[in-house]
């Protein structure tokens, strides 16, 4: 086939206003016409890394209680609902995200609920009460009913051994969730839950000037924290390859290998991410292609990375075919990661994976929250012009400096290996 | 300061109007939907077969002949489709519905014309490799196997197949020796009763334009034969509901469905279930959620939905609880549907389902690709082209005495099947 450079073109460009209130609130507002809709963004730097390692789970505990009613308001959803708009939150290993999708006119009732909870929740202790037995059922249902639940305790477990990301978001264990007291609550709000450390997006069908003047109207008022200097113990490099057994009643045998990668915001992100692309992502990818299409010695396999802030992971993840033991499977994947460290990347290849991100980058920005998601994203990263200017750090890549990054990330000191092994069922 | 004791004026939205497509009709016959909105440069098609369950022979063979297209045709092997795809950046995918294949692609509107000419060639001349067939039934197999060892899905297959019986369309589950029993000439046959321009129809969505149109006709409306329309072979339903427990001894909580055959988007109370069920489950602020999981914790989370297909459908309640909340869980479940039979739903109560349900209409006319989801509904359900007014009329209208009397029709106990795994 032809060679054409298809990364020339045009691509749509994301314009927003930035301002900061008095009180620290940093505030972005995007303009789009084309939808009906706004969507709010609230952005609460705060995490799973931000919690003591013997009260983990916190920060996603946290999360269910901002929806308990609030200083002024008893009832978060009810409001949301009769003004036509839903709701909804994540917390990660970095972040609290929460969010509210609702008719453009309506725009004020978001920014009365998110303030009013900003300001200051209720405190109940009924609300406490009902969500630890929620989120311990949320740990029962995602960890241990479905298969292969607990396998990111494991990992991260085993590929972290002092940094915060050595706990999932969930919680290390079910009893750190049920300790947790309304003292506890009210610290973590008022250390945390301030405007100076959280960012609100108003993307949508707004005009600046009014968005602006009502985001003034009920976020000025609320009293800014103490400024959180995060110093968290940093992972020193790993040395050596760690490996763990874990046997569980599970139908089929998996494999995890987990590679330490840089920040965030360190460049070769962005060439790890290709790496994982040319692993995992679409049908043409190497391991699909190789492990599954062709040579059939998996029945599942993937590759992705963790993204988080601090240095992440990159992951390949497969259950293999019958007849093939985990440790065939091993070898096999380290022969596909050998030679993308040994030979150099196709030019038509790395073209295809610069095609498939610059893809992805232009259906996600057709959606209001997922670009209202990212303007937050990007203005803690501290540099919201990523938003733009991410796709031409894809674009500089080039196969000499996938082959590097590959050299010095997927090596078996850099790597640990979780066999996740089915019990011999008993007859 | 501002008062924050009250909520701020709200604008009740009191009119929706679903985007009228543009019509074309390809020279084998086929109808094209086209709508043309959005602002980024990418389209979405969906080339619509009557190629799902209620069109099999053989069960299975529907969905083994469309995961299969992909897989090799007379020109191109599988690995050389894979690989156009991802290098235009385009995602071909073919999403799990029971009535229809949705051969669906997803791009930059600018390579449209580069991967048309492929999706062209799935279509209209797969080669159904052997080896390729066999590698799908190993891998079905397989995750079939991971699958069953979740009780949530134990649990659906189970309700589906209480309600509608197993030789049903809608209610047979895949078994290992369905699976096995796959062979080529199943496929081939489906493929060629099926994949004719006599049972398909196209919708295309996004940023397109007078050209795009063209090549649909190059590419589809000279390739694909004409056929005859196959008619849907459906099967009939008469049950009588009863309650059923499947152990499942490792596991810490119990998947509960409670459930009833209902009927398809066409029957008159169809509208009027679309807001019952919203009150009932089908919201975060609604009933169950609020009783069951926010007053007493009880669980993560808890459902209600109807499933409307083309040709019947039904309408159940799921959750996951504690396995020693369970017994407590379904009386909680069965008093909340009385309670909607027995009290009339309040006047806030229903403003605040109405505003919500307006508001969610309108996320669904936002952006080209949800008004194509609108749009594609339906055509394939054969609904009137009013459909979507008269439901944000009912939505808008509908008074605590109709739901009162569809509650009382449509949610007794007596009718529900019931299962708890676990």
């Amino acid at each position: 086939m032809r060679g054409i450079n298809l990364l020339s073109q045009a691509y749509t460009v994301i314009s927003y206003h930035k301002h900061t209130l008095p009180n620290g609130l940093r505030v972005i507002i995007h303009e789009d016409e084309s939808t009906p809709m706004v969507a709010v963004n609230v952005l609460y730097n705060v995490g799973a890394r931000d919690e003591s390692p013997d009260k983990t789970g916190f920060a996603h505990l946290f999360e269910h209680l901002m929806f308990g009613g609030s200083a002024n308001i008893p009832d978060f959803d009810e409001p949301i609902q009769k003004a036509g708009g839903e709701n909804n939150a994540f917390t990660n290993n970095d972040v609290t995200n929460f969010y509210d999708v609702l008719p453009a006119e309506n725009l004020e009732t978001a920014l009365w609920l998110e303030s009013d909870r900003m300001l200051s929740l209720n405190f109940s202790e009924q609300v406490l009460e009902v969500q630890r037995k929620v989120v311990l059922e949320e740990f029962n249902e995602t960890c241990i009913n479905q298969p292969y639940g607990d396998v990111w305790h494991h990992l991260a477990d085993l590929a972290y051994k002092v940094h915060p990301y050595r706990w999932p978001t969930i919680g290390k264990v079910p009893k750190h969730v049920e300790d947790a007291t309304i003292e506890d609550v009210r610290d973590f709000f008022y250390k945390f839950y301030r405007p100076n450390n959280a960012i609100l997006v108003v993307a949508g069908n707004v005009k600046n000037d009014e968005a602006v003047c009502q985001v003034e109207k009920w976020f000025g008022e609320i009293p800014a924290g103490e400024t959180q200097d995060r110093r968290l113990p940093q992972e020193p490099p790993q040395t050596k390859l760690q490996q763990r057994i874990n046997e569980a009643n599970v139908p089929v045998d998996a494999l995890y290998m987990a590679f330490h990668t840089s920040s965030r915001m360190d460049e070769s992100y962005y060439t790890t991410d290709l790496i994982s692309d040319i692993l995992g992502n679409g049908p043409s990818s190497r391991l699909y292609r190789g492990l599954l299409k062709e040579q059939r010695l998996v029945n599942s396999i993937d590759c992705y990375l963790t993204g988080s802030m601090d240095p992440g992971l990159l992951i390949v993840e497969g259950r293999p075919a019958d007849g093939v033991s985990l440790e065939q499977l091993e070898e096999i994947i380290w022969t596909e990661l050998d030679q993308l460290r040994n030979e150099s990347l196709s030019p038509r290849e790395l073209e295809k994976v610069k095609n498939k991100l610059e893809s992805t980058h232009e259906f996600s920005e057709s959606n209001i929250l997922n670009k209202a998601m990212n303007l937050a994203f990007y203005e803690l990263l501290g540099d919201i012009e990523l938003v733009n200017e991410e796709i031409n750090h894809y674009r500089r890549i080039t196969a000499e400096g996938i082959q590097q990054t590959a050299r010095k990330i997927l090596t078996r000191e850099n790597c640990s290996t979780l066999y996740y092994r089915a019990k011999q069922q008993e007859v | 300061m501002p008062n924050r004791s009250i909520q701020p004026p709200i604008h009740k939205i009191t009119r929706l109007d679903l985007p009228e497509p543009r019509r074309h009709r390809l020279d084998n016959g086929i109808q094209v939907l086209e709508n043309r909105l959005g602002t980024q440069d990418i389209l979405k098609m969906e080339i619509i077969f009557r190629a799902g369950r209620p069109f099999e022979l053989k069960q299975l063979a529907g969905r083994a002949t469309a995961t299969m297209l992909r897989e090799g045709t007379q020109n191109r092997t599988a690995a050389d489709i894979a690989e156009t795809f991802d290098f235009y950046g385009g995602t071909f995918t073919i999403p799990v519905n029971l009535d229809v294949s949705n051969i669906t692609l997803y791009c930059l509107s600018r390579h449209f014309e580069s991967l048309l000419p492929v999706v062209a060639d799935l279509i209209t001349e797969p080669a159904f490799p052997e080896r390729e067939l066999q590698s799908f039934v190993d891998r079905s197999v397989k995750r079939l196997s991971v699958d069953l060892s979740r009780n949530d899905i134990i649990a659906y297959r189970a309700i589906t197949e209480n309600i509608f019986g197993s030789d049903h369309c809608y209610g047979y589950n895949s078994t290992p020796d369905t699976y096995l029993g796959l062979d080529r000439s199943m496929l081939t046959d489906h493929f060629q009763r099926a994949f004719t321009a006599a049972n398909c129809s196209i919708v295309i969505s996004g940023k397109t334009n007078d050209r795009t149109i063209s090549l649909l006709n190059t590419y589809l409306g000279h390739r694909l034969p004409k056929g005859e329309r196959i008619e849907a072979n459906v099967g009939t339903v008469n049950r009588k509901a009863e309650k059923q427990h499947i152990d499942h001894p490792d596991k810490v909580q119990s998947a509960i469905r409670i459930g009833r055959q209902l009927f398809t988007r066409h029957h008159a109370d169809y509208a009027g279930m679309y807001v019952l069920n919203t009150i009932l489950g089908g919201y975060f602020g609604s009933r169950l959620m609020n009783n069951i999981r926010e007053d007493k914790g009880y669980t993560y989370n808890i459902y209600s939905a109807m499933d409307p297909m083309v040709f019947d459908g039904y309408f159940y309640i799921g959750t996951e609880v504690g396995k020693d909340l369970a017994n407590a869980a379904i009386d909680e479940i069965y008093s909340e549907i009385r309670r909607l039979q027995e009290e009339p739903v309040g006047t806030e109560e229903l403003e605040m389902v109405r505003n919500y349900l307006m508001g969610n209409l309108l996320t669904m006319l936002d952006g080209p690709f949800n008004v194509a989801d609108v749009i594609r509904t339906i055509e394939t359900d054969g609904l009137k082209p009013d459909f979507f007014r008269s439901l944000t009329n009912t939505v808008s209208t509908i008074s605590s005495e109709e739901l009162q009397v569809l509650a009382r029709k449509y949610l007794n106990e007596s009718d529900m099947w019931e299962v708890v795994v676990g």
